[in-house]
Order: structure tokens, then C-alpha cells, then sequence
């Protein structure tokens, strides 16, 4: 077991003369034992990064530790590492032992009988002993996946990585998985990279996220943290579901005046001090609909989930979403008028967009923080 | 499940044998990728400079010299001591220019070649594409049984030999053997199937008709079976007849594969050797079935003319490529 | 609806015969020369009608073509000259010496020998293009995809320079060679190559493999079924090569094609003898081409269908 370093990590692609970035002198730690989930928009250098981790890639400049091992200019094969493909890349020529087998039998030194246990203990632990002397077409995308992991966990190594594993399942299967492969990790206590474009996969099974876009890595922490004091726009766009609603407003003095007739008063102007404008984020849960002295809006859409209702309103050629009480139910083409608290606000720079302002209502952050630990 | 062995003592010698070639690939450097790509290419890329590469250009070298002998010249010499290596010259050559391919225009032999060449052309790649498209359609028929039973027979003679297949056919030929027993049989007049200058060349045509007909018919069951049903179905509606079906709907969908097979028939009868040599042989006047490759085999092997031979060669090439590269583009119309 | 139905059958009828005569025309060589090389010769020239029932004559046929002094179709055993006996190594070095192959041999062993040599060629070569990187990599692949529209059989005359040269007349070596690096394998490997995922590979070189484990552990087997259809392709290839082996071998090293040419051009021909060769050397292929005649097909598809 060891935590992996990556120290001003820098990896660029040369075609014909143009060198393209793809990940730009990223320092990240990676706790020993600790899922952490690399997330970001496709091209953002996720898996060039996870690539860099597991050897696959020789890195432009930079270092990569394990533990107190640099590993930079280690073969793959040399590294101790274990990777789940998107697509699995099981050997389709060898049965599921076999496939299980072949990494302990090219680069350890256990007898071939050792090598069974191992394999059979594996498959036991993923439920998957019945199909030990199948060939991976026979097998649903659900057992291939198993197999996978199970290729990974065979072999014990210091660090799993994970390209994407669950994109492949359908739905229900990938929720089942997700849960069943977070127990797995942590009963193993490995440490783990994970890699996905889907927020709501890196929210529900990271320890800590790290987001990130263009190359740059955009911050590192905790999922409520990262959810609740991200450090810029882009965080507070990618991370949410449905995405937070954001708005460039002017201040004037102490009021913010945007779209349509959005004013609203802060009472904490020291966020604002000195910008003439800036972006607004109300995430679409903390909208509060009121009969009198909000923001006006035209609903476009009104969606009835059961539990609860989104509306998607229309403000000035604004596009804004609320999540709100399923007592609450509007039809499309009415206007109703939106509030919400200060203490949920986000606010950013509208040049660099880093945050000037974020969540402050009153969940205990300690909590938050604690996990992070 | 063969691999529950558990206990078996045999595991220990492939271990230590695993072990040892672990240890083994762990000493050796780690081969940057393209190294590795080097290595892989190297044994395939060696060969092909020397036996193909080079012989290609040589050819088009040796069609500007007259050959006067095997040579033997030392061009070049380095003796170290402990090494030492002779580059000898491949043949004592005189430069002749032009005059190797000017020389085609007159001789009379390499015409008669050519024209044979091309009469067999004429006649055999039409008849054999034609039969061969007749029996994919029947075989494609969707009440036709036991496909693969005929499939297999038809394409049976893909798997001849060359040259004894065509003896096979010299031997049914003879004034005696089988066809004119058939014939005669029939009512008919016997044919001299190898002695009149006609019929010997028709004997090639039918030797090759029978030797090549399966393999292309293949290859058209193959393309007609990527007609979409949904075409037949169209045209049915739309009141297409079955001779209506096969001109309109499966000629146009077959086209690209029809000129690939046609392309490829006529660049296989420019390289026809094994027919004529054989059926020459026994005894079919020997001018009217001589082909291209033949005269070239006779001109450098026999004559020792390898100059001229050379020249003949990159005429042949120079058709045959021209064909190829027409192939080529119809074969990867489809793509890029 | 009747009439319908009438044509219908009429046309079946039609469609069938057809496909029966084709059958007919195809087999009815065959057979006949395997009925002819049963005949003595003079039962051959003197029967007024081809017969259709087997004679007995087949072995001694065999015998009198066995028995010519310039051609061996069959391998037989030779003279003792030099058994020593040093155990089983040097026994092995003198049962060779002791079996003067023949033609059939000859050709069988070339063919083979070559087509092994160069499925290994082609498929690293396919490898190297499929799935590394390197400098003058695509100038490469393109002198090579160059000579696919090449003759290459017809490269006889610097080639027969060349190997006299090397001193390689006469040898196995001068037909295996020269044809190994096959540019259509080459070509083939490399296009089937590319469909391997690169993911399959580089979950190989995390389990520990390197690079030659890459090629003969994952590449090779995942590639089975294109390596049979190539295998027929070049086994073909060689198998039928005539004008080049008819320039460099001699006798004695003879393969099928030559050594029949020599039966069909010598002074005095003998149909019973011929025809017992031709029957040994189709019928081997004919019951190979029964057995694997998928691997056949698609190897006659692989060589047709250019990418």
C-alpha cells in the first residue's frame, strides 16, 4: 500500500509540430487506502493523467511517487498497478482463470498453485467461481465486468487505477456496481484512482474528487466540499445535478441587478468589493418560490418527478432551473417570482472566474471536513 | 478446466521454467516503442529489399544491357585481416539503351505471344465470369438445398495444382481421350483439340474456365449476399420478373464486385505459364499457344537473351500494374 | 395461380439442372484421371470408351514411374552409404540420408516450411505496422503496399542472377525466400492487426508481459482465424509456383509442377505414369481443401477483398 504523488506532473502530445497540452503540471497527493475520483469533461486530461499513473504514457516532465518509490520512468509492468479498462480488455482467446492468472503468471513468482488459490479466492470474493472456464463472449457485460475487476484484484497491487469501468452497464446495473465496488475498495483498503465524466458517479464514490478541465487540475477535496465551496466557476458548473444557475448581474452598490428584474440586496458587501459586475450562481435546489418581492419568471417547463418538481424558467433569454416542493406546481407559459437565502449564494470573479463568495448556510461543516480526513 | 491440476508435479518444472524467463526479461533493457517496431519489422523488411525490392529495380536495370554472361568481377573489396568481404558483380552486361524495347516492334514471335494472350483474353474471361455469375445466382436461390454440398464441388478445383491440373486436361484432349469420345459419342465430329492452332488455344480457354470458374464464383456468392433482401422486395412490388430482378437489381448491386473479378481474371491470363507449357508439351503447334510469360521464360532461360527478357518483363509488369492499380481503385471505391 | 406455380417448377427444375451439370463438368476430370491411373497403358490407348469402373494397374503404374531415372514423384528409400551408429542423433542424421525424398515431398515441404516462415514474417511485420509507432513507418507501408499490384512471380531473371550469386541454386531456400516476406500477407496482418483493441494490449503490459509476449501471447491467438485464411493463401501461393522452381531446381530437388512438366516433355510420354503422378498431387489437396474448406474460402475472400 502506498500514496501516490504526482509533482508538477506535465505530459504533452506532439503531432506534426504542434504540441497539444493535455495535462499541465498537475501536484496532486493521493492518500494511501483513499478512492479518489478523477473527474472532468471529456479531454480534460482525466485519463491522460490516470494513463501517466499506471506507466502507459511516458510524462513530458514532472514525478510520479509511490510511497517513497519514483516510479516516473518505470515500465507499466514494474509499477505494481492494476487497471480496469472502459471496455474491460479481457483476452478473448483465454478463459475467465486465465485471464485472471496472467498477470500473476507473468510477473510473480507464485507457483502455478498459488496462482489457483488466488484466482479462486478472487473469484469467490466477486461471486464469479461458476464461470472460472468460460471464454469472455459468453459472459454479460455485467460478469465481464466483474472479471475485470477481478484481474485487478488478483493480482493485490499497491494502487488500482479505473478508466471508466461502470460506462458501459446500463443503469440499474451501474448503481449495483457502483455501491458493490466502493465496499470492495474499502475492504481491501487499495489505494484507488478512479476516473469518470459523470459527476454524480464521482460524488456518490470518491473520498475526494479532484476536477479537472483543459489540462489544469481545478481542485482537489472532499464531494461535499467540492460541491459547496468550489474554488471557481467551473467547478460550481460541472459539479450538480441539475447544474447550478448562473447569471452575470451588475452591482450597484449594494444590490446585484441582472436579467429581467433581478435586484438583490447583500448584506455582506465585502465579497463584491471593487467589481462592477459579477457572476451570480443560485444552485437550483436553494430557489425558493414566493408570491411576492422575488425575481420574476416565465416557466417554460414544468417537470413532476413525484417527490418533487423542476421548472425551468425563462428570464430575459436566461435560462434558470428550480427544484422545488412537489406541493409547488406551476404550468408552463405562468410567471411566479423566485427568492433565495444569501447564505446560499455563489458569486465569481466574471473575469477569472474564482470564487468570490460560496455557500455559507448553516450544514455543519465539520462534518465536511471531517471526512476529508 | 483442464487447469484444476493442482497438485501435479509437472507445475514445478514449468514454473522454474516461467521463473527463469522472468528473470530473464526483467535483465533485458526495456526497448523504446519504436525500436520495438523496428524489431518486429526487421526479419519481413530485410527480405523484401533483397528479393523483391531489388529484383524489381535490377529488372528495369537489365531491360537497358545486353547479358553476356554470369559475373564474377570483383567491384569491391575490404580484407581486415579477421574480415573480410568481396562484392562480386551479378552479370557481365553491355549497355544497349532503347534497343532492347525497340527490338519488340519487330519481332515477330512476341506479337504471335501477344495476340495469343489476347485472343484467349477475349474469349475466356467473358465465358468464365459469365458461368461463374450464372451458378452464384442459382446457388443464392433461396430454394436451392445442399448449397453447401455444390458450393464445395464447384470451388473443388480452386485447390489444383497448376501444372497438374493442365496435364489432366492435355490428357482429356488428346485426339483419343475423353472430350472426343463425348463428342463423338453425341454424333459429333472429334475436335483436334491440341493440334489445330484454334482449338489448342480453345483447349487453354476451357482448361482455365474449369480451373477458375469456382473461385470467382465465390467470390460473386459472396458480394450477392450483401444485396440487401429489401431490393428483391422493392423490385417484386414494383412488378420486376425474376430476369428483370437479376438485370436491374443484382448486375448494378454486384458491379463493383463483377469488375473486380474481371480486372483480376484478365490480369491472371496475362500471367498464364503453367496451360501453355503443359499443353505445349504435348504437343499443340508450338506458336499458337505460346503466351507473354512463356516467350519470356523461352527468351531468358532458354536463348540466355535476359536483356531483352528484362525489357519483355516490364512491358508485362507495366500492363499488369496498370490493371492492378485500376483493381485496386474499384476494389477500394468503398472506402478510403 | 396454377401457371404460377408450373413455371415456378420449371424453373427449379431449370436452376437445378444447371447446378448439376456444373457439378458434373467439375468432377468428371477428376474422376477420370483417377480411373485412367488405374489403367495400364495399353488398356488406356486401346479402349475405344473412356471406362468408368477402377482397373488394377495403379501400383504397378506406380511402380514403372517410381522406377524413371529423372524424375521421383514419391520418395524412396536410398543406399546405406555412411550409417554409423553413434545413438539416436546420429541415427536421426542417417535415416534422412537414407530417404531420397521426391517431388511430392519436396513440394509438401516447401510449401509448408514456406508458408510457416512466412506467417511468422507477415504477422510481426503486420504487428510492427499495426500497433507501434516509428520513424518511416508509412513510406515503408507504402513501398510495400506498392508491390501488391506487382507480379511479384514474375521477378524470375534478377532473382535467378541473385541466387546464383548467393549460391543458392538449386536449394529450398531460393523458393522460400524470396516470396516470405509476402507484401498481401503483410498487408492482411497489418488491416486485422488494427481491430485489436489497444486497451487489450496495454492491460497485457500492466500484467507483466513484454513486448514479444504482447505479439505471441495476445496477437497471435486473437488472430487465429485470419492467420488460417493467410496460411491457405500462401500455402496455395507456393504450391503452385512453377516458372521460378522450373529455373533454379535440378533434378532431384524437383517440386510437383517441374517434376510433371519433365513427365509431359520428355521423348517418350507415358500416359499411365502421368496420370498416377497428376492423381498424387491433386488428391492430397482435394481432401485438404474437404477438411478445411471454411479456412479455404475466406482465405480466397481475404485475398480478394482489398481494404
Amino acid at each position: 500500500m502506498a500514496n501516490i504523488e504526482l509533482d508538477t506532473l506535465r505530459k504533452e502530445f506532439g503531432t506534426g509540430g504542434q504540441t497539444v497540452v493535455a495535462v499541465e503540471n498537475v501536484d496532486l497527493d493521493i492518500h494511501d487506502g483513499e478512492f479518489l475520483v478523477l473527474v472532468g469533461p471529456s479531454g480534460c486530461g482525466k485519463t491522460t493523467t490516470l494513463r501517466c499513473i499506471a506507466g502507459l504514457e511516458d510524462v513530458t516532465s514532472g514525478t510520479i511517487t509511490f510511497g517513497s518509490r519514483d516510479v516516473t520512468d518505470l515500465r507499466a509492468r514494474d509499477r505494481d498497478v492494476a487497471m480496469v479498462f472502459q471496455n474491460y480488455a479481457l483476452y478473448p482467446h483465454m478463459d475467465v482463470r486465465d485471464n485472471l492468472g496472467f498477470g500473476l503468471k507473468l510477473s510473480t513468482k507464485l507457483t502455478t498453485d498459488e496462482i489457483h488459490r488466488r484466482v479462486e479466492d478472487a473469484a469467490a470474493m466477486l461471486g464469479i467461481e461458476e464461470l472460472l472456464g468460460d471464454k469472455p463472449k459468453e459472459l454479460s457485460g455485467g460478469q465481464q465486468q466483474r472479471v475485470a475487476l477481478g484481474r485487478a484484484i488478483v493480482r493485490e497491487p499497491e494502487v488500482f487505477l479505473m478508466d471508466e469501468p461502470l460506462s458501459n452497464l446500463d443503469a440499474k446495473l451501474r448503481a449495483e456496481m457502483r455501491t458493490e465496488l466502493q465496499e470492495l475498495q474499502h475492504e481491501l483498503g487499495v489505494t484507488t484512482v478512479y476516473v469518470t465524466h459523470d459527476q454524480t458517479e464521482a460524488m456518490a464514490m470518491g473520498d475526494r474528487i479532484a476536477v479537472m478541465n483543459d489540462g489544469v487540475l481545478q481542485q482537489v477535496g472532499a464531494p461535499e466540499t467540492v460541491y459547496r465551496s468550489p474554488t471557481n466557476e467551473f467547478v460550481a458548473n460541472f459539479i450538480g445535478s441539475p447544474s447550478i444557475n448562473l447569471f452575470t448581474a451588475e452591482v450597484e452598490g449594494s444590490t446585484l441587478v441582472g436579467p429581467r428584474d433581478f435586484a438583490y440586496d447583500l448584506e455582506d458587501t465585502a465579497p463584491v468589493a471593487g467589481y462592477d459586475r459579477v457572476r451570480v450562481g443560485i444552485r437550483p435546489e436553494d430557489m425558493q418560490m414566493v408570491s411576492e418581492g422575488g425575481t420574476t419568471a416565465t416557466v417554460t417547463v414544468a417537470e413532476h418527478m413525484g417527490n418533487e418538481n423542476f421548472l425551468y424558467l425563462e428570464l430575459d433569454g436566461h435560462e434558470m432551473t428550480a427544484r422545488i416542493d412537489s406541493a409547488i406546481r406551476p404550468q408552463a407559459g405562468e410567471t411566479v417570482q423566485f427568492t433565495f437565502d444569501e447564505d446560499a449564494l455563489y458569486l465569481f470573479d466574471p473575469d477569472t472566474g474564482d470564487a468570490l463568495k460560496t455557500k455559507t448556510d448553516d450544514v455543519d461543516t465539520d462534518v465536511a471536513t471531517m471526512a476529508t480526513e | 478446466m483442464a487447469t484444476q491440476d493442482s497438485t501435479r508435479p509437472a507445475n514445478s518444472l514449468r514454473d522454474s521454467v516461467r521463473f527463469w524467463r522472468q528473470s530473464l526479461s526483467s535483465v533485458l533493457p526495456s526497448a523504446s516503442d519504436s525500436t520495438v517496431g523496428y524489431l518486429f519489422l526487421l526479419p519481413a523488411i530485410a527480405l523484401f529489399a533483397v528479393f523483391l525490392a531489388f529484383p524489381i529495380v535490377y529488372t528495369l536495370y537489365l531491360s537497358f544491357f545486353r547479358f553476356q554472361g554470369v559475373g564474377g568481377e570483383t567491384l569491391f573489396w575490404i580484407d581486415t585481416g579477421f574480415f573480410s568481404y568481396r562484392l562480386v558483380s551479378i552479370a557481365n552486361l553491355q549497355f544497349v539503351g532503347l534497343s532492347n524495347y525497340a527490338a519488340m516492334f519487330t519481332d515477330s514471335l512476341f506479337h504471335q505471344a501477344l495476340f495469343n494472350t489476347v485472343f484467349i483474353l477475349l474469349v475466356q474471361v467473358p465465358l468464365m465470369v459469365g458461368i461463374a455469375l450464372l451458378f452464384a445466382v442459382a446457388l443464392d436461390a433461396s430454394f436451392v438445398k445442399f448449397r453447401g454440398v455444390f458450393r464445395t464441388v464447384l470451388a473443388l478445383p480452386v485447390s489444383a495444382n497448376l501444372v497438374a491440373y493442365s496435364t489432366v486436361f492435355l490428357l482429356m484432349m488428346q485426339d483419343s481421350g475423353l472430350v472426343n469420345y463425348v463428342l463423338t459419342g453425341i454424333g459429333l465430329d472429334p475436335i483436334p483439340w491440341l493440334t489445330s492452332e484454334f482449338w489448342s488455344r480453345m483447349t487453354i480457354v476451357g482448361a482455365v474456365t474449369w480451373r477458375w470458374t469456382g473461385y470467382n464464383m465465390i467470390i460473386l456468392l459472396a458480394g450477392l449476399q450483401n444485396v440487401p433482401q429489401q431490393l428483391y422486395e422493392a423490385a417484386e412490388i414494383d412488378g420486376a420478373n425474376r430476369i428483370e430482378k437479376f438485370r436491374y437489381v443484382t448486375v448494378p448491386q454486384l458491379r463493383p464486385v463483377l469488375l473486380f473479378v474481371f480486372v483480376t481474371s484478365t490480369i491472371g491470363t496475362f500471367k498464364l505459364f503453367s496451360e501453355p507449357v503443359i499443353i505445349n508439351g504435348g504437343g499443340a503447334p508450338l506458336e499458337s499457344t505460346i503466351t507473354i510469360v512463356q516467350y519470356i521464360y523461352q527468351t531468358a532461360f532458354i536463348d540466355f537473351r535476359l536483356g531483352y527478357a528484362s525489357a519483355l518483363t516490364y512491358v508485362l509488369i507495366g500492363v499488369v500494374s496498370l490493371l492492378s492499380a485500376a483493381q485496386l481503385r474499384l476494389g477500394g471505391e468503398g472506402d478510403a | 395461380m396454377r401457371e404460377e406455380t408450373r413455371r415456378e417448377a420449371v424453373w427449379q427444375f431449370l436452376t437445378y439442372s444447371f447446378i448439376v451439370l456444373g457439378a458434373v463438368v467439375t468432377l468428371v476430370p477428376l474422376y477420370w484421371i483417377f480411373v485412367a491411373s488405374t489403367l495400364s497403358e495399353s488398356e488406356f490407348l486401346s479402349s475405344t470408351s473412356p471406362r468408368l469402373v477402377p482397373g488394377g494397374e495403379f501400383f504397378s503404374n506406380l511402380q514403372a514411374l517410381q522406377a524413371r531415372e529423372n524424375v521421383q514423384i514419391l520418395g524412396h528409400v536410398g543406399q546405406m552409404t555412411q550409417y554409423v551408429d553413434l545413438g539416436p542423433v546420429y541415427f536421426a542424421y542417417d535415416f534422412w540420408h537414407l530417404w531420397n525424398p521426391g517431388a511430392i515431398e519436396n513440394s509438401i515441404f516447401i510449401a509448408v516450411a514456406y508458408t510457416l516462415l512466412s506467417l511468422v514474417l507477415c504477422s510481426m511485420a503486420g504487428f510492427a505496422f499495426a500497433k507501434y509507432e516509428f520513424r518511416f513507418k508509412k513510406p515503408m507501408f507504402y513501398a510495400i503496399l506498392a508491390t501488391l499490384i506487382l507480379p511479384i512471380q514474375l521477378l524470375v531473371i534478377p532473382l535467378f542472377l541473385l541466387m546464383s550469386q548467393l549460391n543458392m541454386t538449386n536449394t529450398y531456400w531460393a523458393i522460400i525466400l524470396p516470396w516470405a516476406a509476402n507484401p498481401l500477407g503483410i498487408f492482411l496482418m497489418r488491416q486485422n492487426m488494427r481491430s485489436i483493441p489497444d486497451a487489450l494490449l496495454e492491460s497485457a503490459r500492466m500484467d507483466g508481459a513484454t513486448e514479444f509476449q504482447l505479439y505471441y501471447k495476445i496477437a497471435l491467438p486473437t488472430m487465429k482465424s485470419s492467420l488460417a485464411a493467410l496460411a491457405i493463401i500462401l500455402f496455395l501461393f507456393q504450391w503452385n509456383l512453377f516458372l521460378f522452381p522450373l529455373v533454379i531446381l535440378e533434378q532431384g530437388k524437383y517440386t510437383i509442377p517441374v517434376a510433371i512438366n519433365q513427365l509431359v516433355g520428355a521423348q517418350r510420354v507415358y500416359y499411365d505414369q502421368i496420370m498416377v503422378a497428376a492423381t498424387l498431387s491433386i488428391v492430397p489437396i482435394f481432401v485438404l481443401f474437404l477438411f478445411l474448406q471454411k479456412q479455404f474460402v475466406s482465405g480466397i475472400l481475404a485475398g480478394s477483398v482489398k481494404e
